[in-house]
């Protein structure tokens, strides 16, 4: 590494430093109590994975670098030399973290790791290495973004078949997922893909919405990558087209991170407020049921259910109560995992893991913990309103035998809404064609 | 006083002091100048208003949530802060006697009271950081364990011995000590006559010595945190 390279690395340090940072990298005693907090430690029992080791890394770096202490007395701090082992290592133990903060939850200081670790991947970017895959879904974000013209033809047409694949599930000809309209009082911003699109399109039309659909999904990248100004751009691809079309909320389908990036980041991100009102699919249905916007008919699932808390959801947004009271009018049989709440297992699968085929093994491994967790539970369905999870969920259903099925929050209402098995998933192409003569 | 025990258990005393102050001070002001990120870190579920303030205190002075993972550190955690806050207040007996208390137990009792609670205090905190010692050696904590912190473990540890060798074995009255304690409040740190010729003055000399060394070293190590983790447990119920 030469040094131009090294300053580059070392300068995300320096510029980078902010008060939270400061704080967490002077105030930990090392005391190793997030040992048991961390999935990832307590399957692989590899110090790479022990929380405080993977802020240890970036503290022995500012350390050597950055305080008189460690520029005196290096040793008393193992103040390390950015090289290629560390970056390695700083490589393995961040890129790994799948961000739950269930670390955070039990630090007697509060240290949020992954605070530290996006330090680390701003380090990791400034030196060429920033996860492959996650660096091109970003760039790939922002190019729709930047060409949105191109696109935008080929999303209206897979938009109509979905429009009528939605017509016949609510049996109404009239139903309609918009698409740019303006004076929309909602824009929701989906995942790629019609099974996210379908359920909530199901819950708005009953409860009868001035909805629009957002031309682009609601995944970050460059919140994974680490990439702050990369998270900025796509998030704020939605923020404007929002702002364009006037709406009064964005709603966010049921994907953590893609919450928290507008909730709480994006307005640092990009030093503006934002003119909307930012809002959860959980919080929504549970709003739109509560408001009696909908009704859910009688019938409920009588089959164990058991609801996964998606860390971006429950720990990191606080809603804990809402997809529980909305499971509660659908299933009358819930049974929680132990733990729960704000003490939930992170199922081994966020922070971009799910994406990133490096890791296919390692998240497999890491969510033992979770299998467990539901195996526990006996239930068949697990309901969670995060793709990731979900994605997860599915894997370790079949790495670990758990004969499950694995569904979203907006899934389970919408099937009841339309009178199917709530188990049921929505693909496309499976809706029976309508019966006129179209 | 002889020139060692006058520089040691005198003039380093003073500097310890003020370095202690000094560093605080200067840690604090260290933190505010960095800008904040607007970010609001907080996990939840949150509390607001009182609740948050009542939330703050447990976590700073209690941390619940560790009782969940790991119960014998939480429990030797507690002893340890508990009874460096004891050893702290009974210190103080040696500026000022707790007069009161004095009062009411008579002389010989208020010697007795305080070789009972001195002396438990004295051994569970040895025990205290004794255990934090064993726990590094284990993995993972041997693994993340830096010269800082065992330097950091020795420094309270070589306190805890020498002030536990003053409890049980000083052949010392109070007094002597309470003189010597004056003599560095009116800044001409001396020795009585009775310390000064008892072996004992040695043991004393090292035990704060070595209370100067941690007092000094303080702020500017991980333990910063007497001052740190107000702040970072402020952050945990931070709400947008």
């Amino acid at each position: 590494m030469n040094k131009a390279e090294l300053k580059a690395v070392t300068g995300v340090l320096d510029k980078g430093m902010n008060r939270q940072l400061l704080y967490y990298l002077d105030v930990c005693t090392r005391c190793s109590i997030c040992k048991d907090a961390c999935h990832q430690y307590v399957s692989t029992g590899d110090v790479l994975f022990l929380p405080a080791y993977r802020a240890e890394l970036i503290r022995r770096v500012y350390k050597k670098y950055f305080t008189r202490s460690g520029l005196f007395l290096p040793s008393l701090y193992e103040g390390r030399e950015v090289d290629d082992r560390l970056l390695d290592e700083l490589y393995r133990s961040t890129y790994a973290c799948t961000g739950c903060r269930r670390c955070m939850y039990y630090c007697p200081f509060s240290i949020d790791t992954t605070w530290l670790l996006g330090v680390a991947k701003a380090m990791l970017i400034a030196a060429g290495r920033g996860a492959q895959i996650l660096t091109e879904l970003a760039g790939a974000a922002i190019a729709k973004g930047e060409n949105i013209d191109l696109f935008k033809d080929i999303m209206l047409d897979l938009n109509k078949e979905t429009e009528k694949e939605l017509q016949s599930l609510v049996n109404d000809p009239t139903a309609a997922i918009p698409i740019e309209k303006e004076g929309a009082d909602i824009l929701y911003a989906a995942l790629a893909g019609v099974h996210s699109i379908l359920p909530p399109a199901v819950i708005f039309h009953k409860a009868g919405l001035n909805w629009t659909l957002s031309l682009f999904e609601s995944s970050n990248y460059g919140y994974f990558l680490g990439d702050a100004e990369k998270g900025r751009i796509i998030a704020k691809r939605i923020v404007d087209e929002a702002t364009r079309l006037k709406v009064k909320e964005v709603v966010i389908s049921e994907c953590g991170h893609a919450y928290r990036v507008m909730q709480y980041l994006y307005e640092t991100w990009a030093n503006e407020k934002l003119p909307f009102r930012v809002t959860a699919m959980v919080e929504i249905i549970a709003r739109l049921i509560r408001e009696g916007h909908v009704e859910i008919p009688s019938g409920k699932e009588r089959k164990l259910v058991t609801y996964h808390d998606p860390c971006q959801v429950g720990r990191n947004a606080g809603f804990y109560d809402e997809p529980r009271y909305v499971l509660s009018q659908v299933a009358s049989n819930l049974r929680e995992l132990t733990p729960n709440r704000e003490k939930n297992w992170c199922c081994g699968g966020g922070g971009g893991l799910v994406a990133q085929p490096e890791f296919d093994e390692f998240r497999i491994k890491t969510g033992e913990r979770k299998a467990e967790q539901i195996k526990q539970t006996r239930a068949g369905l697990v309901v969670s309103p995060c793709e990731n999870c979900r994605l997860q969920i599915a894997a370790l259903n079949e790495k670990y035998d758990l004969d499950i099925k694995v569904t979203g929050l907006s899934d389970v209402v919408a099937n009841q809404l339309i009178g199917r098995d709530i188990a049921t998933s929505f693909e496309a192409g499976q809706a029976e064609e309508p019966e006129s003569e179209d | 006083m002889n020139w060692l025990s006058f520089l040691l258990a005198g003039v380093l005393v003073y500097v310890a002091v003020v370095a202690f102050l000094v560093g605080t001070a200067f840690r604090i002001y260290y933190w505010l100048k960095v800008p904040r990120s607007g970010i609001k870190l907080g996990i939840f579920p949150q509390t607001h208003g009182r609740r948050r303030f009542v939330q703050w205190i447990k976590d700073t002075f209690l941390f619940p949530q560790v009782l969940d993972v790991d119960r014998p550190m939480w429990l030797f955690v507690i002893l340890l802060h508990i009874g460096g806050v004891a050893a702290f207040v009974g210190h103080l007996r040696l500026i000022q006697e707790f007069t009161p208390l004095a009062n009411a137990l008579g002389k010989e009792g208020m010697e007795q009271f305080s070789l009972i609670s001195g002396g438990i205090v004295g051994i569970v905190l040895l025990v205290s950081v004794l255990y934090l010692i064993a726990r590094r050696f284990k993995s993972p904590y041997r693994d993340i364990s830096t010269p800082e912190d065992y330097f950091l473990l020795i420094l309270v540890f070589m306190v805890l011995l020498l002030g536990n060798h003053l409890r049980f074995f000083g052949q010392v009255d109070v007094e002597a000590y309470r003189a010597y304690v004056h003599s560095l409040l009116t800044f001409s740190p001396e020795f009585p006559a009775e310390l000064a010729e008892s072996g004992t003055r040695w043991v004393l000399v090292t035990h704060v010595t070595f209370s100067n060394l941690l007092l000094i070293y303080l702020p500017f190590s991980k333990l910063v945190h007497y001052i740190g983790t107000y702040a970072v447990n402020l952050m945990r119920s931070e709400a947008r």
